[in-house]
C-alpha cells in the first residue's frame, strides 16, 4: 500500500475493506474484520488508498473506516508529513465534504469533517495565517449559502467540530502536552470565533424568512437549528479572559462570589470586543421575534416545541441572559433614554419580554401541562430566570420586568414556584414529574437570589413585594413538606433518609425563610405548638406517628433557618435573624427565644421513660439530637460581635439591632440560662446512648455532632467539667458496662470527647488528674487480664473479646485527644499498657480484629506522643514499636491459611492488608520525630536516631509486603510515600541495607514504576531520583556511594547482573520512549534521569548508540542522534546535578519527547 | 510450619458453656456469630428500619468457618445474639504420609494422625515445599 502502487492494488484494498466491514456488520469473524481493518489504520502512509475507498467506494461503513484510518495514521505521522501533503489532506477532507454534502449516510459526513477538523488543528500553529484564511473562506463561502442548503448544513457543522476540537474539555487526545492545547484555544478565540459566530448568524438569519412564510417543517429549518446549536457552542465557550475582568470591574453585580455556588448556570464573559456583534447587531430581537412569530403559527401543533429549531432557539435565548462582564459598556446598568438596548439591564429585559411568554401565567401554564402540553419550554423558561438571577442582584431582579409588566420578577418567580409545589404535592415521586425538575430550578433560582454576596447586606435583600411572595411560598413549602411527611409514613419501606440527604433542598428553603425572617419564625412557633398539642392530647389513645413525622419535618427545616452547618468552624448567626428583629429587645419575647426555647422544652420530655416510651421514636430523636447540636453550635454561650455590614444604615437602627442581638444571646449566655441549657444537652445525650440500645444513627449523631461540637469551643468546656451530668457521663463511661455496647467509633469518640473537655480545668494538675481518673479503668482491666495465668483461654472467650475490643476502642479515642497540656497523663496511659499490648498481639494472633486494634492503638498513641516525648521516653516507645514489629512479622510471615471459602480467604487478605497499612503508618508516624520535635532535649543529646530506626522497620515489613499486597491502592499508596520520604530524607542509610532488603525495594520500585497511578509513579520517580543523587553526589566526594548495590555482581547462576542504578537507567529510558504513561509525569522523570546519567554515562551513551542504531533510515538515524544530542547539551547544560541544571534538564526533556516519541512509537 | 484446624463441638445443641450471649448491635465485622446452630464468622453487617419509627435492626451476612457456606440473619440491634468460643490450636507438622495424612504434633507431646492434606493443588504443593525444605 504505497503511493507508487497501482489501481488495482487499491482496488484490493479497496475490497479487502468492505470485505471486512460487512463482516463485522453480519457478524461473521468479527476478530479477522476487525484487523484487517487496524492494519489499515496502522499501516504507513495508507492515505493514497484510503483517499481511493472514500471516493469509490459504495459501502458507507467502508468509508466511514478509511476516514479514521486517516485521522489516525496522519496524527502518528505528521512530523513526517511535507506541509503540502498535510494541507492536501485537509483540503481533501473538506472538498469531499461539500461535494457530498446531499449525501444521506450523515455519519460518514459528520466523521469526514471532524477528521479535517483535527487535522486542522494538530497542523494549526504550522499554518500560517494565510493558509489558515484559505481553508475559512471556502467554508465562508459554503456557510453564507453560496451553494445551496445541504452545503451550508455541513459547514456549520464542520464548524461546530472544528469549535469543540479547539475547546479543551471536549478536544480528543492528539498525545501533545497541554500547552498546544492552549496555545490553539487562545489563537482561535482571538482570531477567528467571533467570525464563526458572525458567519452563523447570517446564515440563520438568510433562511428566515422561508421559514416564517412556509407552514409545514421545511429544510431551512435545519440550517437555522444547526446555525442556532452552533451559536450556542459559541457562547459556550471558556472565555479566557472573564475572571480576570470581572476581578478588575466595579460592578454593581458582585458574580464573584455566585459563581461558586454549584447551580447549573455559566456565566458567558466574552469581553469588550463582542460587543458589537452580540449586543448592538440586533441580532437578539430577531432571534426572540423568530421564536414568537413560529410559536404563534404552530401554537396548534403540540410537536413544535419540542422540535430542534424550537430547543436551540430557546437555549440560545437562555444562554444569551448569561451574558455579562465587560461586554456591557461599564458605568450605568440601565439607561432607557441614552444607549437604549446597549446597557445590560436593557439586555436583560428584552431577553425577558421573551421569556415571560412561556412562562406567564403560571396557573394556565401549569394546567396545560397536566393537559398534556410540553413542559420543556416551562422547564426553559424556569432556567432563564435563573441565569438572569445570576447576573443581577434580587432588587435589580425583580425590577427588571416591571419596565413591561405591571408586577415584578420576584412576584412571577414566587407564583411559578408555589404552581410547581401544588403539583408536586399530588404527584408520586417516583415518576419523577416535571415538576421536580422545575422546583430544582426554582430553588437554584431562589439560592442564587438570597445568597448573601459581599456587598449586599440589610435592607436591599429583597423589595417588601419580595418579602411578602417569599413568605407566602415559605408557608406553602412547610405545607407541602408536612403533608409528604404525613402522607409517606404509610409506607412500609423505609430508605435511610438520613438528615443530610435532603440538606441542600432544606437550605434553599432556609434562605427563602430567612427573607421574610419575622414572619416565619412565629410561623414555624405555631406549627411545633399545635403539634405539642396535639402529642399531649392524643396521648395514649391515637396513633402519634404522623405527628412524629410532622415534628421530624418541622426541626429539620427548623434547624436550617435558625443556623447555618458549621463545617467544623464555628457558624455565625444569619444575619437576617441577627437584623431584622430590631424591635424586639426583651429576652424572653424574642421570637427566635421563644421557638427555641419551646423546642428544648418539649426535647428535654424524652427524658422522662414513660414519655419516651410513648413518643420519643428513635427517628424522633435523631432530629432532635441534631437539631440541638445545630443550634448550640451557633447560639449556645455565643461571645462576639455582630457582624458588620457594609450597607449604611442609621444609628438607631443599628443600635437597636445590637440590642436585639443581645437580647437574642442572653438566653443562653454564660452568665444566664447558658449552663441549665446545657445541662439540658448533656442529659438528653446520655439518655440516647444508655437507653436507645444498638441505635446506631442515633448515637452517631450524638457522639459525633452534638458531643463533639460542644467540647470544640473551649469556653463551653470550662462550664461543661463543673456540670453534674457531665460527671455521671464520666461515671457511667468508667463503670456501666451498659455503654460496652455502643457502636466501635462511638466509643472512640465518646472518650475523646471525655478527655477533650478536660481543657476546661483551668488547673493542669487537676486536668492530668481528671484524665488518669477517666482511663485507669482501661488500663487496669487491660493489665489484670493480660497478667493472668490461664489468660490463653480466658481470652479466646467471647465477653472477653468483647471487652477487650471496647477498652482497646476508648484508649485509642483517647490517644488520639492528646493536647500539650494533657500529654503527660496520655503518655502514661499508654505506657502503663505497653506490655498488656505486646501480650495480647501474642494471644490473638488468630484474631485478626483485635490484632488490627491493637496496631490502631499503637498507632495513633505514636502520632499524638511522638513530638513531645524526652529521649529517654522516645528510646523507650521505639524500643517498644520494634518489638511490637518483629512480634507481628513473626506471626505472619508465610503464614499460610488452609481455608475452604474463598470469600474468607479474602476476607484474610483484606484484614492482612489493613494490619500492613497500619505498620507503615506507624513508621511514618516514627518519622515526624524528626520533623518536629518539641521536647526539651537539645538536638544533639538525641540517642536514638530515627533512620536507624526506620530501615529496622523496613527491614521487618518489607517481606511482608508482597507484590500481591501492593494491589490494595492505600498499601500501595502509603507504601511508596514511606519509601519515597526515607530515600529522600535518610539515603545514607541505604548502603547499610542487607542485600535481600535491597533488592526487595528496588523490586517496589520497579514494580512502582509501571503501576497505572500517577502519583505512585510519580513517588516512585522521587525515590529513584534520591538514590541517584546521592549516589552521585557521594562518588563526587570521592566516597563509596550506593557501594555494592551499584556495581556489577554475578547472581546466582553465574550471570552479569548489572548494578541497581544502570538497570533503572535502563528501564526508565524503556518507560518514557515507548510506553505510555501522562505527560504530567515527565518533570519527575527528568529529575529522575539526569543524576541516573550521570551515575553511568558510559552506559547512557551505549544505550544512546543502540536507539540509533535500530532506526531503519538514515532520516531517522540523523533525528534521533541530533535529539539526542541536544538532550544532553542544548541550554548550555553542565554535567552537574545541581538546580539550575536540573531545570534545565527538565525543559531538554519535554524538548526530546515531543521530537521523538512520535517516531519511535510508530515502529 | 504450623498449620491449623478450628474446634467447634457444639454443632447440634449450641451448649451453655460454648456460646456466650452478646447484644446483636455490638458484634463487629469479622467477628463471630452463631446462625442456625453454625458457628460463622460475620463478613457484612448492615442496619435498617423497620418503619420509619421502628428500631434498628441488624443485618449480618456470615461464613460458617467450617463449611465455607453463606449464612444470613436479621436480629433487632438490642436483643442478643450467640457468640460462638472458637477455639485455635496449632499444631506441628511432623509427617506427610504417603496416602496424604500429617501427622502432627500436638502441644502436650501427643501426636494426631487423623487429618488429611487439603484437596488443593496449589496449596499442598506450597505445604510439601516448604515441609521439604525444613
Amino acid at each position: 500500500m504505497n503511493g507508487s502502487s497501482d489501481l488495482g492494488q487499491l482496488h484490493a484494498t479497496m475490497q479487502a475493506i468492505e470485505f471486512a466491514c460487512s463482516s463485522i456488520q453480519i457478524n461473521v469473524n468479527p476478530a479477522a474484520a476487525e484487523a484487517t481493518i487496524l492494519s489499515l489504520c496502522q499501516s504507513p502512509r495508507p492515505y493514497q488508498a484510503c483517499q481511493f475507498i472514500i471516493e469509490n467506494s459504495q459501502m458507507a461503513n467502508a468509508r466511514f473506516q478509511a476516514a479514521t484510518a486517516i485521522r489516525d495514521a496522519a496524527i502518528r505521522e505528521w512530523s513526517f508529513l511535507s506541509p503540502d501533503e498535510k494541507k492536501s489532506l485537509i483540503s481533501f477532507c473538506l472538498s469531499y465534504v461539500m461535494k457530498h454534502a446531499s449525501s444521506p449516510e450523515g455519519y460518514v459526513l459528520s466523521k469526514i469533517s471532524s477528521v479535517a477538523a483535527q487535522l486542522m488543528k494538530r497542523g494549526w500553529l504550522e499554518f500560517t495565517a494565510a493558509e489558515r484564511d484559505g481553508f475559512f473562506s471556502e467554508i465562508k463561502l459554503a456557510i453564507v449559502g453560496n451553494h445551496g442548503l445541504d452545503v451550508q448544513f455541513t459547514g456549520i457543522n464542520f464548524l461546530e467540530s472544528l469549535v469543540s476540537e479547539f475547546s479543551p474539555s471536549t478536544s480528543s487526545a492528539l498525545g501533545l502536552p497541554r500547552e498546544f492545547h492552549e496555545q490553539c484555544r487562545k489563537s482561535l478565540e482571538q482570531d477567528y470565533l467571533k467570525n464563526f459566530y458572525c458567519w452563523a448568524v447570517e446564515a440563520a438569519q438568510s433562511v428566515t424568512a422561508q421559514i416564517t412564510n412556509s407552514d409545514a417543517a421545511v429544510s431551512e429549518a435545519r440550517v437555522c437549528a444547526t446555525a442556532l446549536r452552533f451559536m450556542l457552542q459559541v457562547l459556550n465557550w471558556d472565555f479566557s479572559n472573564s475572571s480576570r475582568v470581572v476581578k478588575n470591574s466595579i460592578d454593581v453585580f458582585s458574580f464573584v462570589a455566585k459563581e461558586d455556588s454549584n447551580s447549573s448556570y455559566t456565566l458567558v464573559q466574552p469581553g469588550p470586543s463582542w460587543r458589537d456583534i452580540l449586543i448592538t447587531s440586533g441580532h437578539i430581537g430577531w432571534l426572540l421575534g423568530l421564536y414568537g412569530v413560529l410559536r404563534e403559527k404552530f401554537s396548534s401543533k403540540a410537536y413544535w416545541i419540542d422540535c430542534p429549531l424550537a430547543v436551540s432557539a430557546r437555549k440560545l435565548i437562555v444562554q444569551l441572559c448569561s451574558l455579562t462582564g465587560t461586554v456591557f459598556p461599564s458605568g450605568k446598568y440601565f439607561s432607557l433614554e441614552s444607549y437604549a438596548g446597549v446597557s445590560q439591564g436593557n439586555h436583560l429585559v428584552q431577553l425577558l419580554s421573551g421569556i415571560i411568554e412561556w412562562v406567564h401565567p403560571p396557573d394556565a401554564m401549569a394546567k396545560a401541562i397536566e393537559c398534556g402540553r410540553s413542559e420543556s419550554e416551562l422547564l426553559d423558561g424556569c432556567r432563564g430566570l435563573l441565569s438572569i438571577a445570576a447576573v443581577t442582584n434580587p432588587v435589580s431582579f425583580d425590577d427588571l420586568l416591571k419596565h413591561i409588566r405591571p408586577f415584578g420578577t420576584i412576584s412571577i418567580l414566587s407564583a411559578l414556584m408555589c404552581e410547581v409545589v401544588k403539583d408536586l404535592m399530588t404527584k408520586d415521586m417516583e415518576e419523577e414529574p416535571w415538576s421536580w425538575v422545575a422546583r430544582d430550578i426554582l430553588l437554584d433560582t431562589w439560592t442564587t437570589l438570597l445568597t448573601e454576596t459581599n456587598g449586599s447586606g440589610v435592607k436591599s435583600l429583597l423589595p417588601p413585594e419580595g418579602i411578602n411572595a417569599a413568605a407566602n411560598l415559605f408557608a406553602l413549602i412547610v405545607e407541602s413538606e408536612l403533608k409528604a411527611a404525613s402522607a409517606s409514613e404509610e409506607k412500609e419501606e423505609y430508605f435511610q433518609a438520613s438528615v443530610a440527604a435532603m440538606d441542600e433542598r432544606l437550605s434553599s428553603y432556609a434562605l427563602i425563610a430567612r427573607a421574610a425572617i419575622d414572619v416565619t419564625i412565629p410561623f414555624l412557633t405555631r406549627l411545633f405548638s399545635e403539634r405539642f398539642a396535639r402529642l399531649h392530647q392524643g396521648n395514649g389513645i391515637n396513633d402519634p406517628t404522623t405527628t412524629m413525622e410532622e415534628l421530624y419535618s418541622l426541626l429539620l427545616i427548623t434547624g436550617h433557618v435558625l443556623a447555618d452547618e458549621g463545617e467544623g468552624e464555628t457558624p455565625l448567626i444569619p444575619v437576617a435573624i441577627e437584623t431584622r428583629f430590631p424591635e424586639h429587645m426583651e429576652t424572653e419575647k424574642h421570637p427566635v427565644v421563644v421557638l427555641s426555647w419551646s423546642i428544648i422544652k418539649f426535647a428535654e420530655q424524652s427524658l422522662d421513660p414513660n414519655m419516651r416510651a410513648a413518643f420519643f421514636s428513635p427517628r424522633l430523636m435523631e432530629a432532635i439530637i441534631w437539631f440541638l447540636a445545630r443550634w448550640s453550635s451557633t447560639y449556645l454561650m455565643t461571645v462576639g460581635e455582630m457582624q458588620s455590614c457594609k450597607n449604611s444604615i442609621d444609628e438607631v437602627t443599628l443600635l437597636r439591632m445590637q440590642n436585639s442581638r443581645k437580647a437574642l444571646l442572653s438566653f443562653s449566655a454564660e452568665h444566664t440560662q447558658g449552663k441549665t441549657l446545657l445541662e439540658i444537652i448533656v442529659r438528653i445525650s446520655l439518655t440516647t446512648l444508655i437507653s436507645y440500645a444498638g441505635e446506631k444513627d442515633l448515637q452517631d449523631l450524638t457522639c459525633h455532632q452534638l458531643l463533639g461540637g460542644v467540647v470544640r469551643r473551649k469556653n463551653i468546656c470550662a462550664h461543661l467539667v463543673t456540670l453534674d451530668s457531665w460527671r455521671e457521663l464520666a461515671h457511667c463511661f468508667t463503670n456501666d458496662r451498659v455503654l460496652f455496647s455502643l457502636h466501635a467509633s462511638h466509643q472512640r469518640s465518646l472518650a475523646q470527647t471525655l478527655i477533650l473537655s478536660a481543657s476546661g480545668i483551668k488547673n493542669s494538675v487537676e486536668a492530668n488528674q481528671y484524665i488518669r481518673d477517666l482511663t485507669s479503668h482501661m488500663t487496669a482491666y487491660l493489665n489484670d487480664i493480660s497478667g493472668k495465668k490461664d489468660i490463653k483461654s480466658i481470652c479466646q472467650q467471647p465477653d472477653v473479646i468483647l471487652g477487650v475490643t471496647c477498652l482497646l476502642e476508648r484508649l485509642r479515642g483517647a490517644s488520639s485527644a492528646s493536647e500539650p497540656r494533657t500529654q503527660k497523663a496520655i503518655y502514661e496511659m499508654g505506657f502503663s499498657v505497653m506490655q498488656p499490648i505486646l501480650k495480647f498481639l501474642e494471644v490473638y494472633k488468630d484474631e485478626a480484629a483485635v490484632v488490627y486494634l491493637l496496631l490502631k492503638v499503637v498507632v495513633d498513641w505514636v502520632e499524638g506522643q511522638i513530638i513531645y516525648l524526652e529521649p529517654h521516653e522516645t528510646a523507650l516507645v521505639i524500643d517498644f514499636c520494634m518489638h511490637l514489629l518483629q512480634l507481628y512479622s513473626s506471626h505472619n510471615i508465610g503464614k499460610i491459611s488452609v481455608s475452604v471459602s474463598s470469600s474468607l480467604q479474602s476476607e484474610a487478605n483484606a484484614e492482612k492488608y489493613r494490619d500492613l497499612r497500619a505498620l507503615l503508618q506507624l513508621l511514618q508516624k516514627l518519622c515526624t520525630k524528626d520533623m518536629v520535635d518539641v521536647s526539651s532535649a537539645a538536638i544533639d543529646d538525641q540517642q536514638t536516631s530515627i533512620s536507624q530506626v526506620i530501615y529496622v522497620g523496613v527491614h521487618i515489613v518489607s517481606p511482608l509486603i508482597t507484590i500481591d499486597m501492593l494491589k490494595y491502592p492505600k498499601l500501595c499508596y502509603d507504601h511508596f510515600a514511606l519509601l519515597s520520604h526515607m530515600l529522600e530524607v535518610y539515603p545514607e542509610m541505604i548502603p547499610k541495607l542487607n542485600h535481600e532488603a535491597f533488592s526487595h525495594i528496588s523490586g517496589t520500585l520497579d514494580f512502582g514504576l509501571h503501576h497505572q497511578d500517577e502519583e505512585i509513579v510519580g513517588m516512585c520517580l522521587r525515590s529513584l531520583s534520591a538514590l541517584a543523587l546521592y549516589h552521585y553526589k557521594e562518588r563526587g566526594g570521592g566516597r563509596d556511594g550506593l557501594g555494592p548495590h551499584a556495581t556489577t555482581y554475578k547472581d546466582a547462576n553465574g550471570n552479569l547482573q548489572d548494578g541497581i542504578l544502570s538497570r533503572f537507567l535502563r528501564s526508565l529510558m524503556q518507560l518514557i520512549l515507548f510506553e505510555d504513561y501522562s505527560m504530567d509525569l515527565v518533570g519527575g522523570a527528568a529529575d529522575a534521569l539526569f543524576p541516573l546519567i550521570l551515575c553511568d554515562h558510559d552506559l547512557y551513551q551505549r544505550l544512546g548508540n543502540e536507539l540509533v542504531e535500530r532506526q531503519p533510515n538514515s532520516v531517522l538515524k540523523t533525528r534521533m542522534a541530533s535529539a539526542l544530542h541536544s538532550l544532553t547539551t542544548s541550554d548550555d547544560l553542565s554535567p552537574s546535578a545541581d538546580r539550575l541544571n536540573m531545570r534545565k534538564f527538565r525543559k531538554n526533556l519535554n524538548r526530546f519527547l515531543i521530537d521523538v516519541r512520535g517516531f519511535l512509537r510508530i515502529i | 510450619m504450623s498449620d491449623e484446624e478450628h474446634q467447634f463441638e457444639s454443632k447440634a445443641d449450641a451448649g451453655a458453656s460454648k456460646t456466650f450471649p452478646q447484644q446483636a448491635g455490638t458484634i463487629r465485622k469479622s467477628g463471630y456469630i452463631v446462625i442456625k446452630n453454625r458457628a460463622c464468622k460475620v463478613v457484612e453487617v448492615s442496619t435498617s428500619k423497620t418503619g420509619k419509627h421502628g428500631h434498628a435492626k441488624c443485618h449480618f451476612v456470615a461464613i460458617d468457618i467450617f463449611n465455607g457456606k453463606k449464612l444470613e440473619d436479621i436480629v433487632p440491634s438490642s436483643h442478643n445474639c450467640d457468640v460462638p468460643h472458637v477455639n485455635r490450636t496449632d499444631y506441628q507438622l511432623i509427617d506427610i504420609s504417603e496416602d496424604g495424612f500429617v501427622s502432627l504434633l500436638t502441644e502436650s507431646g501427643d501426636t494426631k494422625d487423623d487429618l488429611k492434606l487439603p484437596t488443593d493443588d496449589a496449596l499442598l504443593k506450597q505445604i510439601s515445599v516448604i515441609w521439604l525444605n525444613g
